[in-house]
């Protein structure tokens, strides 16, 4: 579906790009022009499914004049389906429920308190299905736009002309059958009988020098003004590979540089059409049929609450039609998490560097494959916990600090927030600073925790949770009360966290995470392991996780880990899990405001 | 390509044929100076089929010939660019050859014919693919296209090209001989 909309869009913007529905009689005014109201016409489609013609009309502020036009264009151009019928209100009401169910709510309106009078409505909608119009359109187009482009350039099918070397009279082949010499079947010059030459073979000289010849070269220019129009709106469409690219086709162009430099342009086209081809349609049917479904559909996610998120996906998951791939809202998701992938990085570097040597993962540092990357730091930081518990203390009480609560904490943490700022800051060339620096505060840290003895037995106690998810909660309840206590004097000590104890709710968890400001970047990162993590998880098992972030942050290094191991799994499950998804995706969505908060913040 | 229209033809009959065969005597008439002209506006005439309407003569002053004003349904053939014909060839040379089709003369110049086609001179000039699979010769059957017309008033000519899908030798005699 996605991949569809984005072709819809290309096509638009290469293809109906300068488009005006006016016809070539009426003057053209500054006002009346109306180019580029295709393409805001066809993006509104890709949007949307079945749509009344008035309704989208006022969702673009358009006049539906105008926009009927447009749409008839499209309709001849075979990209738009369109359906007129006669229908009362309740028709009309019918289609309302339809797009109610289908989560383009805000365009249904007032259709049902229209008059009961009989109307014309006309709707319209993409026409992906019928035999797979756009797609052939737009390969069809394409093709006719290369064949004809070649033919030019290859003079294929352009007159051969001649010309004579003494006198430089010039014939054309229509001239042929004068020029035929009865002796010797050659092309004679009429006045001068010298034998003539293909204009071909001496064009590279003629063009150097006299430049009177006209017509061929009229076009040839305008043909390089088409290319480089096209290669105009290649640029616009983001086309950006196309140096390399050019480089590539280079080798296989035939005549013309600017024949390559075409293929090249429409490779993101030609792309998306192959990957298209394989795809399933996404079909919406006829209207009748649509409605019908999406009426059912919509039928069935009011009996299920869970499942009335189907604003989320709009582009029809609600209401049974084909399956259809969602690749534009995983692709959303990863893009949110891409920004903050940096500092998450950094910091599970800087708590790793406080156990050992950096392993080789740093290096990969700067790519994009967080999620196994994250995968690994947290396998690692698991096997060490589990190695010793000296180490792992230490972890805990830089991790945890919070929980611990206690004066000398308060200034840890500090010392902590100003190296997870310059964690963030500073790229990899600070990796060796930090390095030293943890390892200086690993040693500090150890020292704190052996000072306060007492608490060891609790950390140790937390290491076993952080294996063992059931007995998690027990454990955690317990120590509940301590950790608030201790926490309320932190954060009123560094007027950080607000309300931090009164953490039940995930509502609370994201106050809190907005409240800090210098702790958000620590959170920020635990936040968006745990925002996997949901996703692998259950409802409950997140209420779980969230509430426990917000009470300890125990919890959070506990899940943390946890999340390191179920990554992988995330990483596998998100693309064929979605119905766990949905479940997840509306707390996600709240989740989702808190962490962009942060993600503002931070920087 | 073809048509079946209606033309209109003011004829001039000589006194003699006045008598009872004066019609039959018009038609053969009309038969003979049109079929097989040519002209720019409607193309080639190849066949009369019917004679609609033929008008009140008018004798001229002095001469005696009488005048009719015919009305005639005939077949024509003209020609349009990018029109698939099936011709024969006529001539080869190292300019390309020249087919006829029907009427019709049309010329294939070297660079419309496909690039692997080589022209051999010799006795029998042609234009040979390398593996020497496809001939293109004398009386030789190629499909072409039209890319190009020139009319006049009475001649129409025409430049085809075989550079292209499905197009080229249909029935190669040198083969089969």
């Amino acid at each position: 579906m996605e991949s569809f909309n984005r072709l819809v869009k290309l096509a638009a913007r290469a293809f109906y790009d300068d488009v005006t529905t006016k016809g070539d009689n009426q003057p053209k005014t500054g006002r009346s022009d109306n180019r580029g109201m295709a393409v805001v016409v066809l993006d509104a489609l890709t949007r949307r499914q079945w749509v009344r013609e008035e309704d989208l009309a006022k969702d673009l502020k358009l006049h539906s004049k105008q926009l009927r036009r447009t749409l008839r264009y499209f309709e001849e151009e075979k990209l738009v389906t369109r359906d007129h019928r006669k229908e009362t209100a309740k028709g009309a009401r019918i289609f309302s429920a339809a797009v109610a169910a289908t989560g383009d709510g805000q365009s249904s309106g007032k259709d049902g308190e229209e008059k009961l009078k009989l109307h014309t409505h006309s709707y319209c909608c993409l026409d992906y299905a019928q035999a797979n119009e756009i797609f052939d359109v737009v390969r069809y187009r394409l093709h006719r736009m290369r064949k004809k482009l070649k033919d030019e350039l290859e003079n294929r099918n352009t007159v051969q002309e001649y010309v004579c070397p003494n006198c430089n009279r010039r014939y054309t082949a229509f001239d042929a059958l004068q020029l035929i010499s009865p002796d010797d079947e050659s092309f004679r010059c009429e006045s001068c009988r010298a034998e003539l030459v293909a204009e071909s073979d001496k064009r590279a000289a003629e063009e150097m020098g006299d430049n009177d010849d006209n017509a061929r070269r009229r076009r040839r220019e305008k043909l390089k003004d088409m290319l480089q129009k096209m290669e105009e709106q290649r640029d616009e469409m983001g086309c950006r590979e196309w140096k390399v690219e050019e480089e590539e086709k280079e080798m296989d162009l035939k005549s013309d540089l600017s024949w390559g430099r075409m293929q090249v342009q429409l490779k993101p086209l030609t792309d998306l059409l192959n990957r298209v081809k394989d795809l399933p349609v996404p079909e919406f049917g006829s209207l009748q049929a649509w409605e019908a479904r999406a009426n059912a559909a919509g039928r069935a996610t009011n009996g299920d609450p869970s499942a009335n998120d189907s604003s989320r996906s709009s582009q029809g998951q609600g209401y049974g039609g084909t399956p259809m791939p969602f690749l534009g809202e995983t692709k959303v998701e990863v893009a949110l998490s891409g920004v903050p992938v940096k500092d998450e990085d950094s910091k599970p570097d800087v708590s790793a560097t406080t156990m050992k040597v950096l392993p080789p993962w740093m290096i990969k540092q700067g790519m994009n494959l967080t999620m196994e990357q994250r995968g690994e730091v947290k396998q690692e930081l698991k096997t060490e916990s589990g190695s010793t518990a000296n180490q792992h203390d230490d972890k805990k009480s830089k991790v945890n600090d919070k929980d611990d609560g206690k004066s000398i904490q308060a200034s840890q943490k500090k010392h902590l927030c100003d190296e997870y700022l310059k964690a963030y800051y500073a790229a990899l060339l600070q990796r060796q600073q930090d390095q030293e620096e943890a390892a200086k505060r690993n040693q500090q840290e150890s020292a704190n925790t052996d000072n306060m003895s007492s608490e060891m037995p609790r950390q140790v106690g937390m290491k076993s949770k952080r294996e063992d998810d059931d007995r998690d909660d027990g454990v955690e309840w317990e120590e509940a009360p301590t950790g608030n206590a201790d926490k309320t004097y932190k954060m009123h000590d560094l007027n950080i966290e607000a309300e931090p104890e009164a953490s039940g709710e995930d509502e609370d968890d994201i106050d809190w995470e907005e409240g800090g400001a210098i702790e958000v970047s620590s959170i920020y990162s635990y936040d968006l392991y745990f925002k996997d993590m949901a996703r692998s998880k259950t409802g409950v098992s997140r209420q779980e996780v969230y509430g426990k972030s917000s009470r300890t942050e125990k919890a959070t290094g506990t899940s943390d880990t946890r999340g390191g191991r179920k990554l992988q799994i995330v990483l596998y499950r998100k693309q064929k899990q979605k119905a766990t998804e949905k479940k997840v995706a509306r707390a996600r969505s709240l989740r989702g405001d808190g962490v962009q908060d942060e993600a503002s913040q931070v920087h | 390509m073809f048509f079946h229209i209606v033309l209109e033809r003011n004829m001039q009959l000589h006194p003699r044929h006045f008598g009872p065969h004066l019609r039959d005597k018009l038609v053969a008439k009309l038969m003979k100076d049109v079929e097989g002209t040519c002209s720019g506006r409607h193309g080639f005439v190849v066949a009369i089929t019917g004679v609609d309407n033929i008008g009140k003569g008018l004798i001229r002053d002095g001469t005696g010939f009488v005048t009719f004003p015919v009305k005639y349904q005939c077949v024509v053939f003209r020609p349009f660019k990018g029109e698939i014909l099936e011709a024969v060839v006529t001539m080869v040379n190292k300019m390309g050859f020249f087919a006829e089709a029907g009427p019709v003369q049309i010329f294939v110049s070297n660079h419309l014919i496909p690039d692997d086609m080589e022209f051999q001179a010799g006795d029998v000039p042609n234009y040979t693919t390398s593996d020497g699979s496809v001939k293109i010769q004398k009386e030789s059957e190629v499909r072409l296209k039209i890319i190009g017309t020139r009319v006049d008033a009475t001649e129409i000519f025409c430049i085809g090209t075989i550079k292209d899908d499905f197009l080229g030798v249909i029935n190669d005699p040198g083969a089969s001989s």
